[in-house]
């Protein structure tokens, strides 16, 4: 007798995800649907707008990728007009795009998805002298560690805990036999979990240096709006770029001593998630952090690229502008298409909503309808994961040697072989290694910025084509970027000098997407089918593939649950 | 190593923030921004209050908490009452949303907010937030008519808190009387 588990919603973090997972008489999974529970309609409020404004608009989109969706928006432009920026200007949105995946994904790691491996609980047993000994052997370089930090941060912890606010550390399932890890590596997680908290707080500063303000930085159609004068006071100076470095050196710093360290030291008390998790095998990037202008696929530090069912031989080239490549399919989603179409291009994409669904609130969709307020996005008909692992996997199956470098020595330290990247685990490994390329490339770029105005360059944009008379009547333009979750492009087409179509795809859309025409599950459901469940009534290994991916659906569904903060709800039948 | 846990951009802080939260993009979710662009303009001059327009962001909204003395925080809160009625939440009302569920579209934002700053030993001594309740919350922007009309009642409200908060501390200083 099948059994069904729904989990709504999934995510910690704003957004709204609806997932169902069928059991098998075994309790494994034998069927997952991924939903979108809210309509977005962002392309709707753009229609007949000003193409420069666009950028401001998407920013609002997601609140965690402010900076990414800003960055995509103004590309799609100047793509559309025919701008190249200056060097400066890829160099600074270099610098804002992994300020912002670095923070992101220490983030991810220890406030979003850590908790579905350390248990909270747990760590109030731990002993301080023992924990000191741990963090001594796992996390060397780390400077807080000793028994004396352990034992008041277990008193902080433990006056959190009894004041009844484990609140934020809700969804989870407290002594769930899943949880492997001995109260001490608990509790140095947890604390390296504040020890995070604090950090992120600063690294985001960088923003606030070239964007002018943070949250929502400036950018602007051209290039970037940051003044840069090495002595002056009213602009970019050297003291604010000191500054900057002081953050890469600290950001550097936590990711290669704190976050990379506890990520080994958890991922080896779960060995059996390097076989769980693995779902589609097939992976998109389409590349970012140009050296040689965004026009110029070849030097870009994360390679363009996909792969198909794990073959690591193979990297397929992929080009977004080619209509037959991307393709947004609607079979199992609430929209239609004129004129009985069930796929389109985004740039003759469009969004009309045909709600068919159950009323809410509903205890089960149907799986042989449209189930799901996303589309189905598709690599020349394949359902393609995107997002770190698939960078990872490009970067890596390319021969690039920094991609070698850091996945050989992780799968060395963890004895493992490169087929345990198509996991959960390698999923969340995946991230905190390109965290690491991250961070020091945060460094080649400051440094580079900084040779660059040396050598007396201080040109942040090209605003000649600023006055909307300089554009042809009718144009098209794509700007894409590889958000923290993944993909990401944004797709325009400018008329008589306003917004004719905006269209965009978002990482959770290609992962989170429900099955396409030909039945092919998206990122999500593949994913989970297959996933044996210790306890259904506590569906902890749903939370980890799910968490691996990073969901945000605030990006794809767009947005806060109506009904705000909701815990795992569980239903059993 | 050149960095410390404290370091970096360590600017003067105004002991008082105004933060706004929401998203402008799904209508009355946003009034929370629309409040605070009216509070700013009204406010004139007040170098010792701090303004910001936090979005939808959560966690990395943190920063902007510390080393504050007040907050107020502006927002749209569904607790099922007339569109446009102005909330004002205070101490014990929202330690009793932290137990409960489902207020605010952004619950999980603003209360996770405040949770994680008093982890930290870093939340502000007074907490004060100030809501409307919304009409309608799906994508567009502008206001409900309801919710527009209550924006000058909101501003007042939140100008009385201000006032309040400048009589009963000496933290506005000599040069807050505008605020």
């Amino acid at each position: 007798m099948a059994k069904r588990i729904v989990v709504d919603p999934i995510t910690r973090i704003e957004g709204h995800l609806r997932v169902e997972a069928v059991l098998d008489g075994g309790n494994r999974i034998q069927n997952a649907m991924s939903s979108g529970t809210m309509w977005r309609g962002i392309e709707v409020i753009l229609e007949g707008r000003d193409p420069r404004d666009a950028w401001a608009f998407c920013e609002r989109i997601c609140g965690v990728c402010t900076t990414t969706h800003a960055l995509a928006s103004v590309r799609c432009v100047e793509n559309s007009l025919g701008i190249q920026v200056p060097v400066n200007a890829d160099i600074i949105r270099n610098i804002m795009f992994l300020t912002q995946m670095v923070q992101d994904h220490v983030i991810h790691f220890y406030h979003l998805h850590a908790l579905d491996w350390v248990d909270v609980v747990s760590a109030l047993k731990a002993n301080p002298a023992a924990t000191a000994a741990l963090a001594q052997k796992a996390a060397p370089n780390w400077p807080l560690g000793t028994e004396g930090y352990f034992r008041d941060m277990a008193g902080t912890l433990k006056k959190f805990v009894d004041s009844g606010q484990l609140g934020i550390f809700q969804n989870a399932y407290w002594g769930h036999p899943a949880y492997k890890l001995p109260p001490e590596a608990n509790l140095m997680a947890v604390c390296h979990y504040l020890e995070a908290l604090k950090w992120q707080k600063e690294i985001i500063k960088i923003h606030t240096v070239f964007g002018g303000k943070n949250p929502h930085p400036n950018y602007i159609v051209g290039g970037m709006a940051s003044a840069i004068s090495m002595q002056g006071d009213n602009a970019v100076n050297i003291e604010r770029l000191n500054l900057v470095r002081d953050q890469i050196m600290g950001a550097i710093h936590v990711v290669e001593d704190m976050y990379l360290p506890d990520l080994l030291a958890v991922a080896g008390f779960y060995p059996e998630w390097t076989t769980i998790g693995g779902g589609l095998g097939s992976y998109m990037v389409y590349g970012d952090l140009p050296r040689n202008g965004i026009g110029d696929p070849s030097k870009f530090l994360f390679p363009r690229g996909v792969i198909l069912d794990k073959k690591l031989d193979e990297v397929l080239p992929v080009d977004p502008a080619d209509p037959s490549q991307i393709q947004e399919e609607i079979a199992y989603s609430w929209y239609d298409y004129p004129n009985g179409k069930t796929s389109l291009h985004p740039w003759d994409g469009v969004t009309i909503p045909k709600y068919t669904g159950p009323k809410p609130p509903y205890k089960e969709l149907d799986e042989s309808k449209a189930y799901s307020w996303l589309k189905s996005p598709r690599w020349k008909g394949h359902p393609v994961e995107v997002g770190p692992l698939a960078r990872m996997l490009v970067g890596f199956a390319g021969g690039r040697p920094e991609f070698k470098e850091v996945v050989t020595e992780a799968l060395g330290r963890l004895k493992l072989g490169p087929e345990a990247l198509f996991s959960t685990l390698g999923r969340t490994a995946a991230r905190g290694l390109e965290s690491r390329l991250a961070a020091r490339w945060l460094l080649d770029e400051y440094n580079r910025l900084i040779d660059n105005l040396k050598a007396g360059d201080s040109t942040t944009a090209d605003t000649r084509f600023w006055n909307p008379a300089t554009w042809n009547a009718e144009s098209k333009g794509l700007g894409f970027t590889e958000a923290p979750r993944g993909a990401l492009c944004h797709w325009i087409h400018i008329k008589d000098k306003k917004i004719a179509n905006y269209q965009i795809v978002v990482p959770s859309t290609w992962n989170a997407s429900p099955k396409d025409g030909k039945g092919q599950h998206g990122a999500y459901e593949a994913a989970l089918i297959g996933t044996p469940m210790a306890d259904p009534k506590r569906p902890v290994e749903i939370l980890r593939t799910i968490h691996s991916f990073d969901p945000c659906l605030a990006c794809a569904s767009h947005v806060l649950s109506p009904d705000g903060e909701t815990l795992a709800e569980v239903i059993v039948r | 190593m050149t960095w410390t846990m404290t370091g970096g951009l360590a600017e003067p802080r105004a002991p008082v923030l105004v933060l706004g939260i929401g998203n402008a993009l799904l209508q009355d979710d946003g009034v929370g921004l629309r409040l605070l662009e009216r509070v700013k303009e009204t406010a004139g001059p007040a170098p010792d209050c701090e303004f910001i327009d936090g979005g939808t962001q959560g966690i990395a909204l943190l920063g902007y908490l510390t080393g504050r003395e007040k907050l107020v925080m502006l927002d749209a809160i569904g607790l099922g009452g007339e569109p446009g009625t102005v909330h004002v939440l205070r101490g014990g009302d929202i330690e009793g949303f932290r137990a409960r569920r489902a207020a605010t579209p952004h619950e999980g934002n603003a209360l996770e907010l405040l949770a994680m700053a008093k982890l930290l030993g870093e939340e502000p001594g007074e907490v004060v937030i100030v809501g409307v309740e919304p009409a309608a919350v799906r994508t567009g922007i502008g206001l409900s008519d309801a919710v527009e009309a209550a924006l000058p009642r909101a501003a007042a409200a939140v100008k009385d808190i201000l006032e309040g908060m400048r009589r009963r501390s000496d933290v506005f200083g000599d040069s807050g009387k505008d605020c």
